[in-house]
């Protein structure tokens, strides 16, 4: 059961990786700042990187969420196993809807669930769960968004260029922040592996504290950290040939200066957060940080309906995915037949979704999270309402819709 | 309660982001008048722009070396 959980847990930092290499790279990648291979490679050494430098987000997980240990209640391997599968599950569904959803917050929605189901809801530290996951997962976003807001117009400003004289624009010059971009990417990659890897190494202490091996309230071993960066760096490198493919379908257009801001806020607010312990989900950042780079860009509009999305898409994850982990938790209760269904499901639907994901054309909407957030902020472009326009005269003169 | 370490997070983003962007915009700028053609720059408008991309990869390096726990002990 122990090893069984293990690897589950370890398929869940691969999967996590596989999605969130986007987040990072998608941006010096669509610049040309740097090659699609280099990139992915260098997301992938700093995944691995990343999650060596810190314990923290480990230690709330393992520790803080679920009361285990003397005192509070004896958690099993099997509960983990039914919240690991509810997390699964959960990101299987909300991948294959389009939704935008945390998996950092289905896995600690599934858990709770199972933990709930299996032990009773006094098993739950609710004052930690508020503390560190629920506050954090609000205002981190938020933070990084007013900080992402505050950079771009500091970008912006310092290097707009008007000629002394007339008044009139110069070149602007920005190109920098097309180099500039490819640190401060790197910098997310590595704010990447230190926050979400740690989730996994958690669950897998955990599971060795809850199956005796491993002392109540002490950190991650040394073979679970190595193994989990192994993981969330392999899924990395995994996906981010994904990336390269929908590279062609053309992104939100994130000007470089823009793009600078909004991932040095990103990278500052998650690395800030690790140090504290605090577990949050890094696309939800990133999302934050992106919106709030567009609304310093002046002439920008917010598309509050595509922001109210997002959010619901959020707020519903941890409710969602406790629900699903509860019901594993239902099933597993039910005997060794449970588990076994449970694990055949759970495997079957890993399965699936990797066919699944072979299959179907990628396109950006499941391939990089970010971009609805970058949709949610529109400017007024000549260019790109010429360019509608066309597109729309195209559709009326081809009924039969665009070709492919 | 933990308001105390969210505004901390709040602070140390604020912080460290606007010290990147800020040293590295005006690298930016700086390079850009030194690129200029038709005014000639003073010849150290460069190398204060390099200063400044100097000091922007020190503050990264800075904000790692307070984060990992290996140094600060």
């Amino acid at each position: 059961m122990v090893a069984l959980v293990i690897a589950l847990a370890l398929f869940f930092d691969f999967t996590n990786g596989f999605h969130d290499t986007a987040n990072a790279m998608a941006t010096p990648i669509a610049t040309g700042a740097i090659k699609p291979k280099t990139a992915v490679a260098l997301a992938a050494a700093l995944n691995l990187v990343g999650a060596f430098l810190s314990t923290e987000v480990a230690k709330t997980v393992s520790g803080g969420i679920i009361r285990e240990g003397s005192g509070g209640v004896q958690i099993t391997p099997d509960i983990i196993f039914a919240g690991l599968m509810g997390a699964i599950l959960w990101n299987m569904i909300t991948w294959l809807k389009g939704l935008p959803s945390s998996s950092s917050h289905a896995l600690f929605g599934g858990l709770i669930g199972a933990a709930i189901v299996g032990i009773g809801f006094q098993s739950v530290n609710l004052e930690t769960l508020l503390q560190k996951v629920i506050l954090p997962a609000v205002f981190a976003p938020v933070i990084a968004g007013l900080v992402a807001y505050v950079c771009t117009r500091i970008a912006y400003a310092l290097t707009s260029r008007h000629d002394p004289e007339t008044g009139s624009k110069l070149t602007q010059k920005r190109g920098g922040f097309r180099n500039g971009q490819v640190f401060t990417s790197s910098l997310v990659a590595l704010a990447h592996g230190t926050n979400d890897a740690q989730k996994t190494m958690g669950i897998i202490t955990l599971v060795l504290i809850a199956a005796g091996t491993q002392e109540h309230g002490s950190g991650p071993q040394l073979w679970v950290i190595a193994a989990c960066a192994l993981a969330i760096a392999i899924g990395t490198y995994a996906g981010g040939w994904r990336i390269i493919r929908t590279m062609g379908a053309g992104l939100t257009e994130v000007k470089p200066a823009q793009g600078f801001a909004a991932e040095s806020s990103t990278a500052s607010a998650i690395l800030a957060s690790s140090h504290l312990g605090f577990a949050l989900s890094t696309t939800q950042v990133a999302s934050g940080s992106v919106i709030g780079s567009g609304m310093g860009r002046r002439g920008t509009t917010v598309r509050w309906g595509m922001v109210g999305r997002i959010a619901v898409g959020w707020l519903l994850t941890l409710p969602a995915a406790g629900i699903v982990g509860a019901l594993t938790a239902l099933l597993v209760k039910t005997g060794v037949a449970g588990v076994v269904i449970a694990a055949v499901a759970g495997i079957g639907a890993v399965l699936y979704m990797f066919l699944v994901s072979r299959k179907s054309q990628v396109g950006h909407h499941n391939a990089v999270e970010v971009e609805e957030a970058g949709q949610a902020v529109r400017w007024a472009k000549k260019k790109a309402l010429a360019r509608a326009r066309a597109a729309e005269r195209a559709k009326n003169n081809n009924p039969k819709g665009p070709q492919r | 309660m933990k308001w105390l370490e969210l505004l901390t997070v709040a602070g140390a983003t604020l912080v460290a982001a606007v010290t990147v962007v800020v040293l590295y915009s005006l690298g930016v700028r700086l390079t850009a008048i030194a690129g200029d053609r038709q005014v000639a720059a003073p010849g150290w408008v460069k190398y204060v722009s390099y200063v400044c991309f100097g000091l922007c990869g020190i503050a990264v390096l800075f904000g790692l070396y307070l984060i990992i726990p290996y140094f600060s002990g």
